[in-house]
This record gives C-alpha cells, sequence and structure tokens, in this order.
C-alpha cells in the first residue's frame, strides 16, 4: 500500500524522531511511504488565530501537494482533523471545493490508519514501563478518533498502561492561546502534570505534538522525572 | 446590573481571580462533580446524540420562523387577557416595567432568577422610583444583599462564594445569629423570602421557553422560587429574550429534558410550571393581571449572519461546566454576566469588541464546550469567527501577529519559501540554545519560555533525513 | 375574557424578518416532522407495573417518599403519612376523587374530630386560601398525570384547586393513582398539545413537580426544602 506522509510542521522542525518511528512503523507493516517534499503547513496556526486568507493559502498548498497522494497518513490528531475541515471553509470555491473534499477523504491520523485500514492492533512493539495516555482535544472530539491510540498501547509489551484522571480536559495548549492567555495556559498544564504525577507514570504518550510540546515544556521546566513521547515513536519501540 | 461588570482591565481580573484559591476549588468541585452526573443521566437516557440532532431542528425551524412563532404568541397571550409589550432596546423594555409598576403603585417587587433582566439592568430603574425589588433564587438573593456582588455562572450565579462568606453577609445584612452550615442559612432565607412572597404587589420573572401554541411560559427551578412569585403577587410581568421559544408544549418537552440535563443532571428539576396568561375567573391565587415583555436588545442583528446558532442557546452552562479556561479564570473574569464559552461568543455580540475583544481568546479551542452543548451550537468555531472578525474587520490584533501571520503566509504557501525558511531556523534559534532546549526565548517565545521551556530546532529537519535516506544515506 | 394588549409589534417582527432577508412571515408555517424522535423510545412497551418500579426508584433520587397502597387501605396510608410529617393542618383541593376514593370521613369527620384543622380549598374565600396554604402543614393532592422516568406529579389548576397548596404547606403529599403513570413528559406534552389542536383551554398553571423544593447554591451542597415544601411524599394507588 502506497501511504503519503503529511509530517507536519512541528515534526519536520522539532521532533523529527516522531516523524522517523513513524515511517519506520509503516514501513514495517507493509506501506511503501513517500514524502511528497511541498508540502509545509495544514494552516492551523492562522485559521484559528483568525487569519482565514493566510490560511488558506496554506492549505492550497497543501491540495496541491497531495494531489497524487492514495492515502494521506499524519502523526497528528490535531492536523488531521484541520484537513478534515478543509471542505467546509472551501466550501463554494469552484476552483477548491473538490480537491478539499478529496483530500479530507483521504486524510488519516496515523493510529486510525493503522487500526481502521491497516487492521492491526497489534504492531509488535514493546516498551518497559507504566505510562498513562493524554487524549488530546483535537483528535478525540474533531476527529473523532478515541479508541484506536489505546487499542494500539494496550498491546504493547511491557507497557502498563494506567488511565489518566480528567483525561479529557485540555493541556492548555491551544497554538497561540499557549502563549496570548500565558498564566491561564500555565494553570491548565499544571492541572494536567498534577494529574500524570498522581498515577505515578514514567512515560506520558500523546500523538499530537503540540500537546506534548506544552506538557514536555512544562514537565522539563519542573524538572519532573516524567518522559514525553510520541506514540509513533512507542509503538516503533522494540527493547 | 447590566451586562458589563465593571471590575477593571481582562488581565487584572485574571490575576485577580487566579488568586482567589476557594473559587478555583469550588468551579473545580462543581466541573468534576458535575462532568460525571452529566455524562450519567445522558447514558441514561440514551440515544443523546439524536437528542441533540431533535433539539437542533427544533431552535433552528424555530429560529428561522421566529416571527411567525412571536406573533403566534402574542396572539395567543393576548387572547387569555395577557398583555404583551415587544421591547427593542434595553430602554423600552425597562420604560415600560417602570410604568407597570407605576400604575400598581408597587412597593415591594419579588423576582425570580433571570439573565435577561440582569443584562437590561432592570433592578435599578425599579428601585430609582421607591420599589423594593427583592431577588428569591437563593443565589441571587445572596449576591443581592450583599451589595450587588455579581453572578459568576449562570446558573449557579453565588457558586464564587463560600458559606463562610454567606454567613457573614447574612449577620452583617440580615441579623443572622446561626452557623455556616448550608441547611440554616438556606432555612433563614426561607423564612425572610416567605414575607416578601406574600407582601409583594409584584412578581417578575424570566422564561425558559414561551409555547407559542397556546402563549404560556414555562419556568424551570429547583428551588419553587419561580412559583411563589407568580403565584402570589397580583401582577406578574414576564420578560424573556426574543429566542426563547418553541412552536408547541411538545417542543417545550424536549427542550426541557435537555435543559435539566445539560445544566444539572436532573431529569426533571424539582418545579417546571407552565403558566398561561392571568389566573382563570374564578380562581383564588395566581396574578390578576399578566405582562410579557419581549426584548430584542441586540439580538436581531445576530439573526442573519454567521453567529445565527448562538441564538438556539437554552442557557443551560453545560459549556461553562466544561470549560477548562472557566476553570481556573471563574466567570467574573468575562467581565459580563454572560461567563464562559456561551459568555465568550455572546458577550461581543450585545456589547461589542471594544469591552469584549479578548473573551474571544480566553479559549484553547478545545472543543470541550462544543461537544457539551444540547443544541449543537460550534461554540468554538464561532470563537474563531470572532477572532476572524476581530483581524479583518475590527483591525484589532496585535502588530507583532499581524507580521508573524504574514511570515506565515509567505513561509507555508509555497514549499521553496518554507524550505528556505525553515533550513536556517537550527542557527536562527542557536544563540538561545541550551542542551537541546530554549529557556529564555526572544520575541514571541519569550511568553511561552515564561513558564516552559521550547525544544531547539533539530539540526537537520525531518525532511532533508527522509531525502538522504531514499539516496540511501540512512538505512533503517 | 376581555383581550390584552399587544404593543410594537409590528416594527419588532419587521426587523426580523429584515434580517433574515425574506418577507414577514406571519401565518401558514407549519411544524416541520422532525428527523429524530428519540423521546418515544424511553420506556417503550414497559406496563404499568414496570413503570411503577421505575418510579419507586427514582423516587429515591429525588428524596421522596414512596409508599404504594390500595383504594380500600388508602385511608390510613395518608392518616400515617400525615401523622408522620407531624400532623395537621391540612390543606387540600376541592377535588371529588377524594370522595371517590373514601377519603371525604377522613377529611371531614375523622381529622376534624381529632383537631386536626383541614382546609379546603374555596374559590369564595378568595386570599384567605392563601393564608390557609402559609399556615398549612400538608399540602395533599391528587396527581393528574405522573411521569415515571423522572418521579414528576403533573397538576392543572382550576378554581377548586389553586397554585399554593403545593407551594406553601411546609410538606407536601400527592396520591398517585396507578392508572396516572406514563413513561415521560412527553406523553404529557402530548395529552396537553392534543387538547390545545382541539381548541381547548389550557389551565392557567400546569404545575410538573419532582420532589420537594432543594436548592444547591451554597457551596454546591444539596439543600432539601428551600421554597417550597421540605418533605414530599407520593402514595400510590395501585387498583386505581
Amino acid at each position: 500500500m502506497k501511504v503519503s506522509l503529511f509530517v507536519t510542521c512541528l515534526i519536520d522542525l522539532f521532533y523529527t524522531n516522531a516523524g522517523k518511528a513513524t515511517v519506520e512503523l509503516l514501513e514495517r507493516l507493509g506501506c511503501e511511504v513517500d514524502f511528497p517534499e511541498a508540502q509545509t503547513c495544514c494552516g492551523q496556526p492562522a485559521y484559528n488565530s483568525g487569519y482565514v486568507k493566510e490560511a488558506k493559502e496554506a492549505m492550497k498548498q497543501m491540495m496541491r501537494a497531495f494531489a497524487h497522494a492514495d492515502y494521506v497518513v499524519t502523526p497528528s490528531g490535531s492536523c488531521a482533523a484541520m484537513v478534515k475541515e478543509y471542505p467546509h471553509l472551501f466550501h463554494g470555491d469552484p476552483e477548491w471545493e473538490e480537491e478539499a473534499k478529496r483530500l479530507a477523504a483521504k486524510t488519516y491520523e496515523l493510529t486510525q490508519f493503522l487500526v481502521d485500514v491497516l487492521k492491526v492492533e497489534d504492531v509488535g512493539a514493546s516498551l518497559h514501563g507504566r505510562a498513562t495516555y493524554h487524549t488530546s482535544c483535537h483528535m478525540t472530539r474533531l476527529l473523532g478518533v478515541k479508541e484506536a491510540p489505546l487499542c494500539l498501547l494496550k498491546n504493547v509489551k511491557g507497557l502498563e498502561l494506567v488511565p489518566l484522571p480528567n483525561a479529557h480536559q485540555c493541556c492548555g495548549f491551544g497554538g497561540t492561546f499557549s502563549v496570548k492567555m500565558g498564566p491561564i495556559s500555565e494553570q491548565m498544564v499544571d492541572e494536567k502534570i498534577g494529574h500524570i504525577e498522581e498515577v505515578d507514570a514514567d512515560y506520558l504518550i500523546g500523538a499530537d505534538c503540540g500537546c506534548l510540546m506544552n506538557i514536555g515544556g512544562r514537565i522539563e521546566r519542573l524538572g519532573k522525572p516524567i518522559r514525553v513521547m510520541h506514540i509513533a515513536e512507542v509503538l516503533n519501540q522494540r527493547k | 446590573m447590566p451586562m458589563k461588570i465593571e471590575n477593571g482591565p481582562f488581565w487584572k481580573r485574571v490575576e485577580e481571580n487566579l488568586q482567589n484559591d476557594f473559587m478555583r476549588e469550588a468551579v473545580a468541585g462543581m466541573q468534576d462533580r458535575g462532568y460525571v452526573r452529566r455524562l450519567g443521566v445522558i447514558e441514561e437516557l440514551g440515544h443523546w446524540e439524536e437528542w441533540r440532532s431533535l433539539a437542533e431542528q427544533i431552535r433552528k425551524h424555530t429560529l428561522e420562523n421566529l416571527d411567525y412563532y412571536l406573533m403566534q404568541l402574542s396572539e395567543n397571550v393576548a387572547k387569555r387577557g395577557g398583555h404583551v409589550f415587544f421591547a427593542q432596546t434595553a430602554e423600552e423594555a425597562n420604560d415600560y416595567i417602570r410604568r407597570v409598576a407605576l400604575e400598581k403603585q408597587a412597593k415591594k417587587i419579588v423576582k425570580s432568577k433571570s439573565m435577561v433582566t440582569e443584562e437590561i439592568n432592570l433592578n435599578p430603574v425599579l428601585e430609582a422610583i421607591g420599589c423594593q425589588v427583592v431577588e428569591t433564587d437563593l443565589g441571587e438573593y445572596i449576591l443581592q444583599i450583599d451589595d450587588h456582588d455579581p453572578p459568576s455562572h449562570i446558573v449557579g450565579p453565588a457558586l464564587h462564594k463560600n458559606k463562610e462568606q454567606i454567613r457573614d453577609v447574612f449577620q452583617r445584612k440580615l441579623g443572622y445569629t446561626k452557623s455556616s452550615d448550608p441547611v440554616e442559612l438556606a432555612r433563614h432565607a426561607r423564612e425572610m423570602l416567605r414575607r416578601d412572597y406574600l407582601t409583594a404587589d409584584i412578581g417578575i420573572t424570566g422564561c425558559n421557553f414561551a409555547i407559542a401554541e397556546s402563549g404560556s411560559i414555562t419556568l424551570v427551578t429547583n428551588e419553587g422560587n419561580a412559583d411563589l412569585v407568580t403565584a402570589l403577587p397580583k401582577t406578574q410581568i414576564t420578560v424573556m429574550g426574543m429566542e426563547r421559544i418553541v412552536p408547541t408544549f411538545e417542543e417545550m418537552e424536549v427542550l426541557v429534558s435537555m435543559l435539566t440535563r445539560s445544566a444539572v443532571g436532573q431529569k426533571l428539576t424539582s418545579y417546571i410550571t407552565v403558566l398561561t396568561g392571568p389566573r382563570d375567573e374564578g380562581d383564588a391565587d395566581g396574578p390578576e393581571e399578566f405582562h410579557l415583555v419581549i426584548v430584542d436588545n441586540g439580538r436581531s442583528s445576530i439573526l442573519g449572519t454567521e453567529f445565527q446558532p448562538i441564538l438556539q442557546c437554552i442557557r443551560c452552562a453545560a459549556c461553562v461546566n466544561v470549560c477548562p479556561v472557566y476553570r481556573h479564570i471563574g466567570g467574573h473574569s468575562y467581565g459580563s454576566i454572560y461567563s464562559g464559552p456561551i459568555g465568550a461568543v455572546l458577550s461581543p455580540l450585545l456589547g461589542g469588541y471594544d469591552d469584549y475583544k479578548e473573551l474571544p481568546y480566553a479559549s484553547s479551542l478545545c472543543a470541550a464546550c462544543t461537544e457539551a452543548c444540547p443544541v449543537k451550537i460550534p461554540l468554538h468555531e464561532l470563537l474563531i469567527k470572532h477572532r476572524q472578525i476581530i483581524v479583518e474587520r475590527e483591525g484589532k490584533a496585535p502588530v507583532a501577529e499581524k507580521l508573524a501571520m504574514k511570515a506565515f503566509r509567505l513561509g507555508t504557501a509555497s514549499s521553496p519559501l518554507y524550505r528556505f525558511g525553515t533550513k536556517f531556523a537550527p542557527s536562527a534559534f542557536a544563540p538561545f540554545v541550551e542542551d537541546g532546549r530554549i529557556t529564555k526565548g526572544p520575541g514571541p517565545l519569550k511568553a511561552w519560555t515564561e513558564s516552559r521551556e521550547f525544544p531547539a530546532p533539530s539540526k537537520e529537519r525531518f525532511r532533508d533525513w527522509f531525502r538522504d535516506r531514499q539516496k540511501g544515506g540512512n538505512p533503517l | 375574557m376581555t383581550r390584552g394588549t399587544i404593543q410594537n409589534r409590528d416594527a419588532f417582527l419587521q426587523t426580523i424578518a429584515q434580517r433574515l432577508g425574506r418577507n414577514p412571515r406571519l401565518s401558514d408555517v407549519s411544524r416541520p416532522q422532525w428527523g429524530y424522535q428519540p423521546q418515544w423510545t424511553v420506556f417503550d412497551g414497559y406496563s404499568q407495573d414496570d413503570l411503577l418500579k421505575v418510579l419507586q426508584k427514582q423516587c429515591e433520587l429525588i428524596h421522596t417518599d414512596y409508599i404504594e397502597t390500595t383504594s380500600a387501605e388508602l385511608a390510613g396510608a395518608l392518616r400515617r403519612q400525615v401523622a408522620a410529617y407531624g400532623g395537621g393542618p391540612v390543606i387540600v383541593p376541592d377535588d371529588p376523587r377524594f370522595a371517590e376514593y373514601g377519603l371525604s370521613a377522613l377529611l371531614r369527620d375523622e381529622w376534624p374530630a381529632e383537631q386536626t384543622t383541614v382546609h379546603i380549598w374555596n374559590p369564595a374565600l378568595g386570599r384567605q386560601n392563601i393564608d390557609a396554604a402559609e399556615q398549612a402543614n400538608v399540602g395533599i393532592a391528587f396527581s393528574d398525570i405522573t411521569l415515571a422516568e423522572s418521579g414528576t406529579v403533573v397538576l392543572f389548576s382550576r378554581n377548586e384547586q389553586g397554585r399554593a397548596i403545593h407551594f406553601l404547606p411546609k410538606t407536601y403529599i400527592a396520591i398517585v393513582p396507578k392508572s396516572t403513570v406514563v413513561p415521560r413528559m412527553t406523553q404529557a406534552a402530548a395529552v396537553i398539545h392534543e387538547q390545545i389542536e382541539k381548541g381547548e383551554l389550557v389551565p392557567s398553571c400546569i404545575n410538573f413537580i419532582t420532589g420537594p423544593s432543594n436548592s444547591a447554591d451554597i457551596e454546591m451542597n444539596l439543600v432539601v426544602g428551600v421554597h417550597g415544601p421540605m418533605k414530599a411524599a407520593y402514595i400510590v394507588v395501585t387498583d386505581r
């Protein structure tokens, strides 16, 4: 199966390991991975800040970049949810509406793709320790992917998965929210970290680098002994 | 009090409230218990998504035909001997109610909970003509006697106060001598208010749902105060926002079922009361005269715009009760009687961007509000629409943000520019990097690094790794 | 009945129509067939006995005493419940069902003989009814429709049954004939809607009462008994 990777700007620039893990994982499961070089960003930072025109330019670039892809897979629930919004945003635009629908229909978040398309629930990964999973808001609420990541993590050998209290609550990232409303965002992430500590987790796993950058950045600042990992990295572990 | 709460600029309000440990604990406790309760009753009911779709259809149909249903409602109220006054502005509504109070030579007026009378700032108008106005909802009563402390939640207005504070207010204002036990406090309020119900000349209520087919109004409470407010005084005045209407009893039933579950996790509240006109001929209680005041006050300017869905709101506060931002900053930070996500959308629409330009940004867009809304208002999308207007039409966005977004557009709309721009990220950030992280960021990163580390850009971008690997440089 | 006044309507509705971008729509709108009707599936196929079980369970949640009895035993059950709530004064509507259910002797002879004051709502006495309700320890009324799901009694006001009976007394007892029990508010709303369609006038006050009055306005502590009754009981008559 041929898969086109939409790696997201955060992973391209900062969290390259999550991107590498995604490639290796997909290949191991028999996919042929290609990386359309023309991709940039899904447009969400601008869109969510109210800069719709600017966002749409990025979105058009995405549609051009993935025009020939069969499947578009991305290791980010939030970016996948943004792409799913394209048909709504280009509704009535004769030039882009159809392309927006096509891209939205063939775009999958990584765990969703593994479970729903490849029909794999055990990727043969192993990682030893106690972990909890952060359900990112856009992935669960906007994209509607709730079970897939947990299903995959449950089958990771050696991993003790404990539920995170108040898992439904936002970590306080919210893109520009985290800087515009810094003091509020800080309270939110502190509460999230409090819950992670409550369950005594060695690992905090997530499927969205925005949340992980926020939670991880705060964990580092506070010097907490919790390791933050993208789910692709976990699923690519074999120890 | 008017919609706007006069308590300083946004950040001053937020900073103050972030220091209010009692309030924050109370809000968190309310949210956590409420979350479990609400999900419990929803699950017990079953088919919740169908209920939401039904409720949405009802609300949309009613708004699309609002003139028809208000026509029908007013005809039916008049047929039953009630008087209807259509008020386009707060002033018109207040003038009318004042005229009724003067005509009745009212000395004492009892009120049950109503957000719209807060919004139009009715009480001072009546107090100016010498009426004593008594709020009878326990929470509202507490706030009123505490020198008009503003409400911090649309369903539980006194959520931010603890029982010791309430006891102190009761001691100071009511000569209360007992403990801070909520039961004793409530019993005292019961006794004080009993006298007021029995001696009031006018009862004023809000309206949860007006029913067009019969000219009825529906009141939803747990305390029973609305029933005493409407059963005992000789004159009843009901004030409703013009959108609070349904076609028939059958739609009222559906929306009440969703309101009580979403607001307080109850199947029904203790008292749901449907009142039609004044008392019937030969009745010994109920009002002799009934006035319905239908208020626009800026609502019609929302109709026909992309914000129309906000008028679907049934004021259940489910969005407030799941909002992680409200959780930490509390209701008073919003500077409006409408707080939380509904307040962040509605306040700028009714009160303008000058006073409320920060509210659309007081959200991480986590969409918990949208998910909780029983009538499917896309709250977080409406917040984004506000941001768009602030950027495009109001021109109120900060210069640095505009520049950043210009750069975003340049960098993301074409791949060569993106590649060129990002290639130099590691060297641009290099002066700030220590141990692979940035602790004191420059420019826009500064706000981030106030409380968090920022990752240093990878020396090699993912795309470079991938390209090399395909050339055979990076085998598995 | 004298028709009431309507002021400022035309301009108000005109504005709405304008904003909606069309001409005013003042007649001939019909309710659509709603795409979903989940409310009718709740307790679908439940027997009266099944519904009683639902009602009984719900009463625990709403702090309401639940008593089952038969029409033959009703007078005794009512007498015991009133005693449990501390006795009279008692206020009741002037409702023929009290006689039909064999309660006349209790109301008119037995209680008065025991110095338990009974006030029967009498519209001719005007305001005195309200004073009696205010002084009453127990208000008693027959449920017209009973909602199993929420544990709700539905009461239609009429000349002989004032509103204050349900709110001013310290405690409240509803007599619930088993035949009045329906699954939920849906059925009650449908009955009322049908009456309106037939051109009947709805009563000026319809109360849906679910247990005693309560509030959680102080630190979210539930206080039972705020403005209305502090205790409530439903006496279900299983053979009527």
